[in-house]
């Protein structure tokens, strides 16, 4: 599909997920995964503040630790701690061009084989809530459509944020906020439990979360608190199919 | 990332700490960092029965006691269903959702009053309720400083539960983030492996941490890794040797 296509494609399929009594976290996986598919970069994540102004982790196209390691040093340091505080974007950050900008993440970033990454502001009424975080493996600059289009992307994100509010105000945010952050809190404690009952690793955790939620209508969060309050046996998670052959 | 405000919490605890070693400060931080009348902090134990950690003041104190004996409030409501309550007018709210909490805090001086919930991820420890002798709206930054101390309240409660010393608390919540998902991740694992809540097992954790003299993250991510792990049967933890 053209590219054009898969973005009209994406809005519509987030436009629809945003009507009904959505699940945030799902719906930030999703569009982190449609960037990795419309944009050319290799995974993709969103970094939310907590009300207090800390940058945290809630959802990416890889659940793979090299990856959540990535956004994990960026709590202290990274394009997204840059991008929140100064509201501006940081687009086609070449990382081999050695400089001292970030000690944590620049090396950890090359070591998992990324060479250049890109990071835009989730803006509200001039309050920035936090960032999308694109990441190559290749070097090259970005297009100038690639960065509209992932602006657009983000921008969508921060819709989904505000999860029905048809008010702006600063309290309902961060109460929405608070609540995003503490649902990826519940699916970490959920996709342990997993991990450990069925001996999978967290990725393959995050997908049988996620196939559960898509099979049986729930929300991600909901069916991660069922388990972690021990009202859904771990064994009885469904499994995700298997993917499809494409040609 | 520790934020100023984060650091403003930290000094204002070491500095009640300072002055009474084993006193429970939380709730005056609470409520001098919030500029509110007064706060409390109440405890979910299981069965949902709410106990009182601690409270800021006389009136903070009187609105606990008729929390806990009437069984309805704002630090019930946060605690039970995970959300943030207000009511920026009690004297208003004829049709309040307390029918016996609200007149009586009204007549005890609270005029407007808060709740929230005290949680890590689905894990429920209480609530903090903050009060105010005016009716209103919290502004912004009362707002975003309320979220931020019930993430702090958390983490205490956590160290306390785990045999912490209260004159120490600041000190070992600096340098701590709030979302380190090997240590979620772990206290999921750790459930599973003793047969536990993911509550004791958060618990468990912060507690062999602190025995074994090792940071909470390190430890974490070692349990995920598979190289410790808690063994049920013996109902200690065991540690594999690295490397042939």
């Amino acid at each position: 599909m053209a590219r054009e296509s898969l973005l009209i494609a994406t809005l519509v399929e987030l436009a629809d997920n945003l009507v009904d009594n959505y699940d945030v976290i799902d719906v930030l996986t999703v569009l982190s995964d449609r960037c990795v598919e419309t944009i050319d970069v290799d995974a993709a994540g969103v970094m939310l503040a907590s009300p207090g102004g800390e940058l945290q982790f809630v959802a990416s196209s890889s659940e793979s630790m090299r990856v959540l390691e990535l956004f994990q040093i960026q709590a202290d340091e990274g394009p997204c701690v840059d991008c929140y505080r100064s509201g501006e974007a940081i687009v086609n950050y070449d990382l081999t061009e050695h400089d001292d900008r970030w000690p944590l993440f620049t090396p950890r970033a090359l070591a998992q084989g990324f060479r250049a990454v890109h990071s835009l502001p989730m803006r509200l009424r001039g309050r920035t809530i936090g960032a999308l975080n694109l990441f190559r493996t290749h070097q090259g600059p970005l297009g100038v459509d690639d960065v509209a289009a992932a602006q657009g992307l983000a921008d969508v994100a921060t819709i989904a944020i505000l999860q029905h509010q048809s008010s702006l105000d600063s309290r309902a945010l961060n109460e929405q906020l608070s609540n995003a952050l503490n649902s990826r809190i519940i699916i970490e404690q959920a996709k342990g439990m997993i991990s450990q009952a069925t001996n999978c690793d967290m990725d393959e955790a995050f997908g049988r979360l996620r196939a559960h939620a898509r099979n049986h209508n729930e929300g991600l969060t909901g069916v991660a608190t069922r388990i972690v309050e021990g009202k859904l046996a771990t064994n009885e998670v469904d499994f995700p199919l298997p993917p499809k052959l494409t040609k | 990332m520790a934020t100023d405000r984060l650091i403003d919490i930290f000094a204002l605890m070491a500095q009640h700490e300072r002055e009474d070693p084993h006193g429970m400060s939380l709730c005056e931080v609470a409520a001098e960092i919030t500029e509110l009348s007064g706060a409390g902090i109440a405890i979910t134990s299981s069965g949902e029965n709410m106990t009182r950690l601690c409270t800021s003041n006389r009136l903070a104190g009187v609105l606990m006691n008729l929390e806990i004996t009437v069984g309805e409030g704002p630090g019930t409501d946060a605690s039970n269903s995970g959300l943030a309550v207000d009511e920026q007018n009690l004297d208003l709210s004829e049709n309040s959702r307390w029918v016996i909490y609200a007149p009586r805090a009204l007549a005890a001086g609270a005029q407007a009053v808060f709740g929230f919930p005290v949680r890590i991820g689905a894990v429920r420890f209480g609530s903090l309720s903050l009060f105010r002798d005016e009716p209103g709206p919290l502004s912004e930054l009362q707002s975003s400083d309320a979220y931020l101390m019930a993430s702090v309240i958390a983490r205490a409660v956590l160290a306390m539960q785990a045999g912490a010393l209260r004159g120490g608390l600041s000190g070992e919540l600096e340098g701590q983030s709030n979302f380190d998902f090997s240590v979620h991740q772990a206290a999921g694992m750790v459930a599973v492996q003793g047969s536990m809540t993911v509550k004791d097992a958060l618990v468990m954790l912060r507690a062999h941490a602190f025995a074994t003299n090792k940071d909470l993250s390190t430890l974490a991510a070692s349990v995920v890794s598979r190289r410790t792990h808690f063994d049920q049967g013996v109902g200690t933890w065991t540690e594999e040797k690295v490397g042939p």
